[in-house]
C-alpha cells in the first residue's frame, strides 16, 4: 500500500463535498504532515512504493506513444499496486486516453514496456483480469441492456450474477429498455455496468462521468466505492481536480505525455497552490510581493498582480499588514489548468528550461 | 468458441429486430422473381429455361447484395461507434467478431436462397433431382458468403456515412457485369465472365442443365474468396490501432 504522509487527509472527518473546505483540510494536512516533502521523491521510478513484494497490478516503464512528431505520451514510467485508488489526471490532451488505450493493448507504445499483473497487457485482458469503460467505447445497438450485460457476461471468464451487476451499476431500472434510446448518463452507466460484470482485480475508467449530471455523479462514485471496497484496484482519467480529489488516494499528474506529480490529493495541491489571489495595486513592489508567505506563482502586468498561493490567508493579510490598500481583490480556487501550469512551470524550472511560461515572472 | 457462439446469438437476435434488412436479401429477389420468372417461358439462357436460369440469378442477387449492404454498413457503424472496441476489452479473441459476422450473414442468405428456390420450384416450374437442388443452393450460398469477407473489407475501412455509395457501386457492378439484371454476351461477356456474380449463375445453370461444371469458374470463385479475404486482413490489421 502507498504510505504517502498526506493519505490520512482523504479521510479527516471534517471533509464535506465542498471543494472550498475541502481545499482547506487537504492543504493543512500536508503542510503539517510533512506530503509536501514526500513528493519530491522520485516519482519516475517505483522507489516510492518499495517494502512491497508482489508484483505491481500495472507497470509502465518509460513509456511513449509518437504518432510521427507529436508525443502523445513520452516516457511514461508508473507502477500501481493492489488496492489502490489511482486517478490519472490531465487536462484534455494530455496523454490520458492514449496510455490507457495502451495499458488495454488497444494500441502499441512506440517505446518503453507495459505490463499488468506481470504479464503483457493483452493477455492480462484477455484473461479478464481487467474491467474497463472506455470514453471510446460503443454499445451494441438494438438489443436491451440486459441482453447487451448478459452477452458481456457471458464472455467473461469469471462472471457476476447479471441481476446483481444490473443493480450495482443503477441500471436496472431501464434494463428492458433499448441501448440505443437511453441518454448520455444512461449510456455512460451501462458502460460501467459492461466494466464491472465480472470478477476484475483491476477496473479501468477513462473519464467515466464525462455525460452525467452531478446527482448521477455522485451516485455513481458512492457505487465505485462499494466496488473498490473489496480491495479492487481502480485506476481512473479525470480532467475534473475536484472528483480525483473525492475519488482517489493517489493522482497522476500528466501533461503532453509526461508525468508531472505523484501523490495524495493533498499533496497535489499543496505542490500547485491551492488559490489564486488577485488584485489591483498602485505601486507594485515586485521583492516585496515575492516575499510574501505560502506564495508559489506571482504575475504582475501593470497594475495587475496575480498570485497563487498554498495560504491565500496567509498571503493576504502579510499584504494588508504591510500597509497595502489593493482593490478588486478576489480570491478563487485555482482550476485545474493553472494548476497545471504550476505544476508544469515548476517543472521546466526543475529541467531548467524555460517553458510556456517564461513570459511570466516565476519565482 | 462459446464466446463467439453467444455473439452470434445476440447478432442474431438483433437482426431478426431490423426489417430493412430483409428488405434487399428477401424481398427483393422475391418480388422479382414473381414479376419476371414467367414472362420469358420458352426462352434458354446459358443452355437451361429462362425460369430457372431467374431462380438461381435472383438467389445470387438476394444473398450478395445481403452479404455485402448490410454488413459493410453495420461493420463501419459498430466501428466508428466504438463497439469493436468494446469488444476488445472482452476476453473474446480478436477474430470473433469477423467470424459471428460472417456466420450471421451465412445464415440469413440461407435464409433468402431458400425462399428463391421454393419460388422457383413451385412458382417457376423448376425441377431437379434432390442433389441439383442442394448443389445450386450451396453454389449460390457459398459465392454470397464470398462479399461478406468485402464488406469486413469496406466496413473496416470506409467511414459510415462513405459506405453506402461504394457498396453502391459495387453492388450495381458486380449484377450488371455479372449479366444478373441481363444475361452476359458478346463483348460484355468477356469482362463480365470474370466476377464471381456470373461465375456463381453459370456454375448454378450448369449443374441446372446437367453439363459439367467447368473448372475455372470454380477456380475463379476462389481466387474471389483469396482477393477478399486479403483485403479484409489488410483492413482489419492496418485499422487495429483505430478500432
Amino acid at each position: 500500500m502507498y504510505t504517502g504522509g498526506g493519505q490520512q487527509s482523504k479521510r479527516h472527518p471534517d471533509k464535506t463535498g465542498d471543494t472550498m473546505s475541502h481545499y482547506g483540510t487537504g492543504y493543512g494536512t500536508a503542510r503539517t504532515g510533512g506530503g509536501a516533502t514526500s513528493i519530491d521523491r522520485d516519482y519516475r521510478g517505483a522507489a516510492g512504493y518499495g517494502g512491497t513484494s508482489s508484483a505491481p497490478v500495472v507497470s509502465f516503464q518509460n513509456v511513449s506513444k509518437h504518432y510521427g512528431s507529436l508525443k502523445a505520451v513520452d516516457g511514461l514510467s508508473l507502477e500501481l499496486r493492489a488496492g489502490e485508488t489511482v486517478a490519472l489526471l490531465g487536462p484534455n490532451g494530455a496523454g490520458k486516453s492514449t496510455s490507457l488505450d495502451m495499458l488495454l493493448a488497444l494500441r502499441k507504445p512506440t517505446r518503453g514496456k507495459i505490463e499488468m499483473f506481470g504479464s503483457d497487457p493483452y493477455h492480462a485482458v484477455k484473461s479478464g483480469r481487467v474491467g474497463a469503460m472506455l470514453q471510446s467505447g460503443g454499445l451494441m445497438p438494438e438489443v436491451t441492456v440486459r441482453e447487451l450485460v448478459t452477452l458481456v457476461t457471458r464472455l467473461h471468464p469469471r462472471p457476476e450474477p447479471v441481476d446483481a451487476t444490473l443493480k450495482r451499476a443503477g441500471v436496472a431500472q431501464f434494463a428492458d429498455q433499448r441501448v440505443d434510446r437511453l441518454s448520455g448518463g444512461q449510456t455512460q452507466r451501462v458502460r460501467f455496468a459492461l466494466a464491472i460484470c465480472g470478477q476484475s482485480e483491476l477496473i479501468v475508467l477513462d473519464e467515466p462521468t464525462a455525460a452525467m449530471d452531478v446527482e448521477t455523479r455522485r451516485l455513481f462514485w458512492d457505487s465505485m466505492k462499494e466496488e473498490v471496497a473489496g480491495g479492487r484496484t481502480l485506476l481512473f482519467a479525470t480532467h475534473y481536480l475536484e472528483e480525483a480529489d473525492q475519488a482517489a488516494d493517489r493522482i497522476l499528474v500528466i501533461n503532453r505525455g509526461r508525468l508531472l506529480a505523484d501523490g495524495t490529493p493533498a499533496e497535489i495541491k499543496a505542490r500547485a497552490g491551492a488559490k489564486r489571489i488577485s488584485f489591483r495595486l498602485d505601486r507594485v513592489d515586485e521583492p516585496f510581493l515575492l516575499g510574501l508567505p505560502a506564495l508559489v506563482n506571482l504575475e504582475i502586468r501593470h497594475d495587475v498582480v496575480q498570485i497563487q498561493s498554498s495560504d491565500s490567508d496567509a498571503t493576504l493579510y502579510a499584504v494588508l499588514d504591510a500597509g497595502l490598500r489593493p482593490s478588486e481583490i478576489e480570491v478563487t480556487s485555482l482550476g485545474l489548468e493553472q494548476a497545471f501550469l504550476a505544476i508544469t512551470a515548476e517543472d521546466d524550472r526543475a529541467n531548467g528550461k524555460n517553458g510556456e511560461t517564461g513570459q511570466e515572472e516565476t519565482i | 468458441m462459446s464466446g463467439t457462439l453467444a455473439l452470434t446469438k445476440a447478432e442474431l437476435k438483433r437482426l431478426m429486430r431490423n426489417r430493412r434488412y430483409f428488405i434487399f436479401t428477401v424481398a427483393f429477389p422475391v418480388v422479382l422473381y414473381l414479376l419476371l420468372g414467367r414472362q420469358f417461358s420458352g426462352q434458354h439462357v446459358y443452355g437451361v429455361s429462362f425460369g430457372a436460369f431467374y431462380m438461381v440469378d435472383m438467389a445470387m442477387l438476394g444473398a450478395f447484395s445481403g452479404a455485402l449492404n448490410g454488413n459493410a454498413q453495420r461493420i463501419s457503424q459498430e466501428k466508428k461507434d466504438g463497439w469493436i472496441r468494446q469488444l476488445r476489452l472482452t476476453s473474446l479473441p480478436a477474430y470473433a467478431y469477423v467470424v459471428s459476422k460472417v456466420i450471421v450473414s451465412m445464415v440469413t442468405t440461407v435464409t433468402s436462397v431458400v425462399i428463391v428456390l421454393v419460388l422457383g420450384r413451385f412458382y417457376g416450374n423448376v425441377h431437379l433431382a434432390a442433389w441439383q437442388w442442394l448443389a445450386v443452393a450451396v453454389t449460390v450460398w457459398f459465392s454470397a458468403t464470398i462479399f461478406a469477407a468485402l464488406a469486413v473489407a469496406i466496413g473496416y475501412k470506409v467511414a459510415p456515412d462513405q459506405v453506402q455509395p461504394i457498396t453502391f457501386i459495387l453492388y450495381f457492378g458486380f449484377a450488371i457485369l455479372g449479366g444478373i439484371w441481363y444475361p452476359l454476351s458478346g463483348a460484355l461477356k468477356t469482362v463480365g465472365q470474370v466476377t464471381p456474380t456470373y461465375q456463381a449463375v453459370k456454375i448454378g445453370t450448369d449443374i441446372i442443365e446437367g453439363v459439367s461444371v467447368s473448372i475455372g469458374l470454380a477456380i475463379g470463385l476462389v481466387v474471389w474468396l483469396g482477393i477478399f479475404i486479403a483485403l479484409a486482413t489488410f483492413a482489419v490489421r492496418s485499422t487495429a490501432e483505430t478500432v
